[in-house]
């Protein structure tokens, strides 16, 4: 059964949770919006939050994070693990970056299990936050998914006016809802205001993407080279489209030795760069057009091609925050190839 | 000239220069995807000069395409977008015979974080951002708000030396005179110089502990044209691949050095940022010093030399002979 | 086998953490070439090597605590027990920092990866291997193989080169194939010297001149890219069909099990689906970058 709770609560909710979890919540941090660890400030974030520029995918692959230290004594070295990560709770991910996390947990269970990407995911339950305020760049219904409802948290809250309507979605969230305090059961009149926030939210995302044969039509204009130059002449080959996507999970390895004590790390890479690919004799991607097609390729092509699902969610952040507003709807509108059905 | 007559005749003079097979490329700005935005327009089909577009959200610099595009081209240019244009030639970068400018006198860019800042609402949320004259008028919600234009523009643009390209080969619109306010522009550097070592170094670490080596930074800075850049290298590796945050500051430290001289103080890196790293207070420390050291601008003449890459027999250190 | 169904490979793994790599020990240094060198190694833990399972033309991740970590071929035979090594070039950091290591230096492994030759597809059939410079590494693991289990496999060809004599690796195998009379080898160079009185020749010119039979026949080719481009018209010419012509591709890698995302061909990662190819195969990838 659905039960709710008073936004005035969601401070007091947070902290409760917090003896269990560790919590993340939407925070504004130097004018930069990310999920920082909840410190029973305030739960302004409830005004201001739409979607964070650092998604809650940093929680479970960080930017950066140590895969093992090392050191050497007498008896040649001694490789460490980093400590069992610690059990955490995301409050507030939007249904587009909940679907993102299911989406690259292919790559991460695919034949090798990675420990580290796998142990966090299975220590973080997710409590979604149903998106009312879409942004002009997002585009997550056309990838069939609602801003409001997700299968993909473990709990989903609804904005339905003071009030939050909660849905147990798996049950580990129907588990957090029996021993949390601050719920009340709802009434019919709740479920209806849901109803009509679902609705009107869903009407908000007006962007659109064309995801019917895509990969199809994207293998057909593989090797249209001047397609991929017109396309990709304006971008800058940085990393923010890739290393700020909630689906885009591409690392580097490297290590770090200061003085004896030394470490391992695993660091975001983006294939916008062209030493992501460089050799020392060669470079598959060395031209610009190769490295965008890459991309672009890899989430809407390749990813369905081995894992039956697109690598994006809409969430819009690759739009957004790119300095020169290139924009993977336009150019998957202006693909030259259309697939007969 | 009205806005709109200044981008008909900018549409007429690039569909001719395509026509008359000046140029190769035309290089532009046309309305991007996104409220208030504009993006590049890079095309080489005269039917697409139409969309070329001349409006204060005109915040790239588009000298940074000139260095991958090969063959002639005709590249619409701000003030400082001429500054780097100029720089890059100086360099031997840009052949200046295969670039012409198409000028565009600039009254300054719309920086939307500072309109957002001050409406409290996200750029796609607000209804229309007009310039008129010294205000800006921004409606939301169906009311009206005006903003004393000082207050919205970037700070680079605050103390903007060159509005109206000196080197260029057409001029769409009537000069605009330089009224640079330093002190506007400075604001946010001035505070950070009143810290104290302690506290400005608490505040870089802070800074960058942000950065997510996306490297916008470098990459949409015109005159950041190093074929391999010395982050990239391995031997030696100057800095790690991982965004630790010390590893990010060398990366930004090091890079102003290397742009001393070069750097028009155009404000794309902190523009590009998306984690909010204030980088103009550092290049524009550098830009300042190369003033005060040796009373070189970066891009404003054509027939100097570049700063530090010239060396004359005649100087008084002798370490090159 | 579909390219992609790897479940059947067994893994090897430290305290279940596919990224924490086994320490290995330097045993013996040989001098290839100027530039080249191959690394004997034993795990530290000897037990180890009893479970360690590879085929030929897999590879590992090899690393240097504090300088990082790179894939390199196994070039030693798993008929071999008493043998595990790799052949590195110096070409960058982790490689210079390999070849400034001496024996008995301690170094981390983790593997085997990727898919090997498809030894069950060369038995009884004319094998041709087809070589050039550090080509030869992971040839030699397969050759090896196939010598020591002679009786499954037909005639041998083996045509090496590389860019002069002092390029030559392997010189010591190259002596024991040439005496090897159930062995046809070629050795090739592209500009010989004083000394040289063997052939002078690129590798898909010499093959030409050899010209094998393609009847009942797989050629297994590794080299640099520029020579495989060449070699594969050549073996299409001397009648090999793309199934019967295999390579093994060299991407940059990271991760080594399909995750970090950049050695990718298409929807193919050469580490996990990899870097085994036949010529078939590789036709029907959907990118050229390779």
């Amino acid at each position: 059964m659905n039960q709710k709770i008073s936004k005035k609560d969601i401070s007091k909710l947070l902290d409760e949770l917090g003896k269990e979890f560790k919590v993340f919540s939407p925070s504004r941090e130097s004018g930069v919006t990310t999920f920082a660890e909840w410190d029973g400030r305030d739960s302004s974030f409830l005004e201001w939050y739409r979607n964070t520029v650092i998604s809650p995918k940093a929680q479970l692959q960080p930017l950066y994070e140590k895969m093992f230290s090392f050191h050497k004594d007498k008896e040649g070295y001694h490789l460490e693990l980093p400590p069992p990560t610690d059990k955490k709770l995301i409050f507030g991910i939007r249904p587009c970056d909940a679907k993102a996390l299911t989406i690259i947990d292919k790559t991460f269970q695919d034949t090798y299990q990675d420990p580290y990407y796998l142990d966090k995911r299975k220590n973080t339950l997710l409590v979604g936050l149903g998106c009312t305020n879409p942004y002009d760049s997002c585009f997550c219904t056309s990838l069939g998914l609602s801003p409001t409802q997700s299968s993909d948290v473990d709990l989903m809250l609804t904005d339905i006016g003071d009030e939050f309507l909660i849905e147990a979605v798996t049950d580990r969230g129907m588990k957090l809802i029996k021993k949390t305090s601050y719920l009340k059961e709802v009434t019919k009149t709740d479920e209806a205001k849901a109803e009509e926030a679902r609705r009107q939210a869903s009407s908000k995302v007006t962007r659109r993407l064309d995801t019917k044969d895509l990969a199809k039509r994207l293998l057909s204009s593989f090797d249209d080279q001047d397609f991929w130059e017109k396309v990709s002449n304006k971008c800058i080959s940085c990393g923010i489209c890739t290393l700020l996507c909630p689906t885009c999970y591409c690392f580097d390895i490297s290590d770090e030795l200061v003085k004896k004590e030394g470490s391992r790390f695993r660091s975001g890479d983006s294939c916008a760069f062209p030493v992501y690919t460089k050799m020392p004799m060669e470079n598959p991607r060395l031209e610009k057009w190769r490295r965008v097609r890459q991309k672009v390729c890899h989430k809407y092509e390749f990813y369905p091609m081995s894992f039956e699902v697109i690598a994006c969610s809409g969430c819009g952040r690759c739009i957004r925050l790119c300095p020169v507003n290139w924009d993977i709807t336009q150019i998957l509108a202006s693909l030259p190839v259309k697939v007969k059905a | 000239m009205t806005n709109r007559e200044a981008e008909q005749r900018l549409r007429d003079e690039a569909k001719s220069l395509l026509e008359s097979a000046k140029v190769d490329y035309i290089v532009g700005f046309a309305d991007g995807s996104l409220k208030f935005h504009t993006t590049p327009l890079i095309t080489r089909n005269k039917d697409d000069v139409d969309h070329l577009v001349i409006n204060p959200f005109m915040a790239s610099n588009l000298a940074k395409f000139l260095t991958e595009l090969e063959g002639r081209v005709g590249i619409v240019a701000k003030g400082c977008d001429s500054r780097s244009i100029v720089s890059l030639v100086q360099d031997n970068k840009v052949s200046r015979e295969k670039v012409v400018i198409v000028g565009i006198p600039c009254r300054g860019m719309i920086n939307l974080s500072k309109i957002e800042q001050l409406a409290g609402k996200e750029s796609d949320e607000i209804d229309d951002i007009t310039r008129q004259g010294d205000k800006v008028v921004v409606k939301l919600d169906g009311s009206e708000k005006e903003i004393p234009v000082k207050e919205v523009l970037f700070d680079h643009c605050l103390a903007c030396e060159l509005p109206t390209p000196k080197e260029y080969d057409l001029l769409i619109d009537e000069p605009i005179p330089a009224t640079p306010d330093e002190e506007a522009s400075q604001a946010k550097i001035n505070k950070l110089e009143e810290l104290s070592h302690h506290e400005r170094w608490r505040f870089w670490q802070n800074e960058f502990s942000r950065c997510i080596r996306c490297y916008a930074c470098r990459n949409v800075c015109p005159a950041c044209y190093c074929q391999r850049c010395f982050v990239e290298e391995a031997e030696p590796q100057w800095i790690l691949s991982i965004p630790k945050w010390q590893d990010n500051l060398i990366f930004q430290i090091i890079r102003n050095i290397h742009l001393a001289g070069r750097c028009t103080d155009c404000g794309e890196c902190e523009r590009a940022c998306p984690v909010n790293i204030p980088l103009r207070s550092l290049s524009k420390e550098m830009y300042d010093l190369v003033g005060e050291l040796f009373g070189f601008k970066s891009g404003m003449e054509i027939d100097a030399a570049p700063l530090l890459t010239h060396y004359e027999l005649e100087e008084a250190e002798d370490f090159f002979r | 086998m579909p390219v992609s169904d790897i479940s059947y490979r067994k893994r090897f793994l430290t305290k279940d953490n596919v990224y924490l790599p086994h320490l290995v020990i330097i045993e013996k240094i040989i001098d290839e070439t100027p530039d080249t060198r191959t690394f004997h190694f034993n795990f530290k833990d000897k037990g180890l090597r009893e479970e360690f399972p590879f085929k030929s033309g897999q590879f590992g991740e090899y690393s240097i605590f504090g300088i990082g970590e790179a894939p390199f071929c196994i070039s030693s035979s798993p008929t071999r027990y008493d043998r595990l090594e790799f052949t590195v070039r110096r070409v960058g950091s982790l490689t210079n920092a390999l070849h400034r290591l001496s024996v008995g230096a301690e170094i981390g492994f983790r593997g085997p990866y990727g898919n090997g030759f498809p030894l069950d597809l060369l038995e009884d059939k004319n094998l041709v291997f087809v070589a050039g410079g550090i080509g030869l590494a992971p040839l030699r693991s397969l050759i090896w193989n196939v010598i020591d289990n002679r009786d499954k496999y037909k005639n041998i060809d083996i045509i090496y080169g590389a860019r002069s004599p002092a390029d030559l690796c392997f010189k010591y195998d190259l002596k024991n194939w040439d005496k090897d009379k159930s062995i046809n080898m070629v050795t090739t160079v592209d500009k010989g010297d004083k000394t040289w009185k063997g052939r002078v020749g690129f590798v898909p010119q010499v093959l030409e001149e050899v010209a094998p039979s393609a009847d009942s026949a797989v050629a297994i080719a590794c080299g640099p890219s520029i020579m495989i481009r060449f070699t594969f018209p050549v073996l299409a010419k001397l009648g090999f069909t793309p199934e019967q012509m295999i390579t093994t591709l060299e991407k940059r890698m990271k991760c080594g099990i399909g995750k970090c995302g950049r050695c990718n061909i298409g929807n193919l990662y050469v580490c996990r689906d990899g870097p085994v190819f036949t010529y078939a195969q590789i036709k029907d990838f959907i990118s050229d970058e390779y």
